[in-house]
């Protein structure tokens, strides 16, 4: 298989005096694969993903994205925890928000724009404002508005950390599905290690001070049942040998 | 409160105010000079009006006021944004600022007639004055405002450039501040057209003065009274403007 990302030493740090919070991380991540990253907060691990993202620059390190040559398509689709919508765009308008810049035309925005909101199943919600929507839904707009550009990389930052478990639990479920679907790579930031079972087949766990892949795990446990549970255990215990404050 | 009945009871402190006003003129505690009664208004609105001194005083001192209003307004709108946006630019200006922000407009009247003459360039640059200061702030502070997660997710989504992050990002944020401000100056504007005419510029003012001058207090009383109106009537379409344009807002 081939790789979408190459991180070669990447390190992170805020500040140019601060020292580092995350080293050496070298990991390439294959097409159509999920992963995720885990690790106590305060590990870097958002930043990782914004450096990923483009938005914030690695202090050492190379990132490279094997883009596809598709026309008009943005390399990274990126989910925020909190949805992030345009309050003052209708949800069909913020699903665009992405496509506007590239060689693309209105109608075909429009179109790409309805297709992925069919794919969260939102069709219907087109001319809603955003605050008309529940956190739930704002969350599948943001999913939405990433995947209209057809990324070859899906970032997601905790996407669903701040919503409650019954939205979570669907939340999870079509994301899966998602994948299943469309066949996205996703590089999925995460400190809630259920989460991570159930939804990657690759998991890699950040620690210590300063931070680094700690753990890099191939995973199929499932949703529940004792794989599932004995997994979790495992990685837990793994976390917090690696822990410090 | 639904919609009919904030207007009721707006009318019904227009109409409980005249009337305790009519009710002191009336009852001769004070001679009616000083204050006339507006009963005295409407007709010295008819003989004004028939006489075609009104309407050309109204439409005097709009044109002052929508020149003045638009100049400040774009003016006052991009300096504080141009300033809210580079910090460069920010710094080299903040003195400047500083020093021309706490001079009031009419101590301007000397200047404005030495460079206009006493014109209607003279108002319409004292009025934009008044309504640059205003945009200018209130710009400003909208801009540096915005939720800087939101220009992240531009910077995300490909709008990180200067025009897309600007209109697309910075600008429809910051749009509430600015349409404040906007609506302040609208006020404050109409303020300082009566200023800028006391000294002779054609307009409101000027006929104020004039009948203040002949202690024709009611007719005085007249030109307050259309200020008044013509202030009410542009924050109310302002107003219905707003209410569409942040139709977005819960």
């Amino acid at each position: 298989m081939a790789a979408v990302i190459d991180l070669d030493g990447v390190s992170i740090g805020y500040g140019a005096d601060a020292p580092p919070v995350l080293v050496d991380v070298t990991l390439s991540v294959e097409r159509g694969s999920f992963v995720a990253i885990v690790g106590p907060s305060g590990v870097g691990k958002s930043t990782l993903l914004r450096v990923v993202a483009g938005l914030h620059k690695a202090r050492g390190g190379n990132v490279i994205i094997h883009q596809d040559q598709r026309p008009a398509h943005r390399p990274v689709g990126l989910v925020f925890q909190d949805a992030r919508l345009l309050p003052w765009r209708r949800v069909v308008k913020n699903v665009q928000l992405g496509l506007e810049g590239l060689p693309v035309s209105r109608a075909d925005r429009l179109r790409r724009a309805e297709d992925a909101l069919k794919l969260v199943r939102l069709d219907g919600y087109a001319r809603r404002w955003p605050y008309e929507l529940s956190g739930g839904q704002r969350q599948r707009v943001g999913i939405a508005r990433a995947m209209a550009v057809d990324p070859d990389i899906l970032l997601m930052d905790e996407p669903f950390g701040a919503l409650d478990a019954i939205t979570r639990n669907n939340l999870q479920d079509e994301l899966r599905r998602i994948h299943r679907e469309t066949g996205k790579t996703i590089l999925f930031v995460t400190h809630d290690l259920e989460e991570a079972v159930h939804l990657a087949d690759r998991i890699i766990v950040l620690g210590g001070s300063p931070a680094r892949v700690v753990r890099d795990v191939q995973n199929n446990a499932g949703r529940d049942g004792a794989v599932f549970r004995d997994q979790v255990e495992k990685l837990r215990l793994e976390i917090a040998d690696n822990y410090s404050i | 409160m639904k919609i009919q009945h904030s207007l009721a009871l707006s009318a019904l402190g227009v109409v409980a105010f005249l009337l305790g006003w009519e009710a002191v003129a009336q009852s001769g505690i004070v001679p009616a000079r000083l204050i006339p009664s507006p009963s005295a208004v409407p007709a010295a609105f008819l003989a004004e009006f028939q006489r075609g001194i009104w309407q050309e005083m109204v439409l005097a001192s709009l044109s002052h006021y929508l020149v003045g209003l638009s100049l400040g307004a774009f003016l006052g709108v991009s300096f504080g944004t141009a300033a809210a946006l580079w910090p460069i630019w920010d710094a080299f200006q903040a003195w400047v600022v500083r020093m021309l922000r706490p001079i009031p407009a009419i101590a301007w009247i000397p200047f404005a007639i030495i460079w206009f003459g006493v014109s209607e360039g003279a108002a319409s640059f004292l009025i934009a004055l008044t309504v640059f200061w205003i945009n200018y702030y209130a710009s400003y502070s909208a801009v540096r405002g915005v939720d800087k997660d939101l220009i992240e997710l531009g910077h995300a989504f490909g709008q990180g450039g200067l025009i897309p992050r600007l209109f697309k990002i910075i600008l429809p944020g910051a749009l509430p501040g600015i349409l404040a401000g906007l609506r302040a100056g609208l006020g404050q504007g109409w303020m300082t057209v009566v200023a800028a005419e006391l000294f002779g510029i054609s307009g409101l003012g000027m006929r104020m003065m004039e009948a203040s001058g002949l202690l024709a207090t009611h007719i005085v009383v007249l030109y307050m009274v259309t200020i008044a109106l013509l202030y009410g009537v542009s924050d109310f379409l302002f107003m219905q403007v707003q209410s569409r344009v942040l139709s977005w807002q819960r």
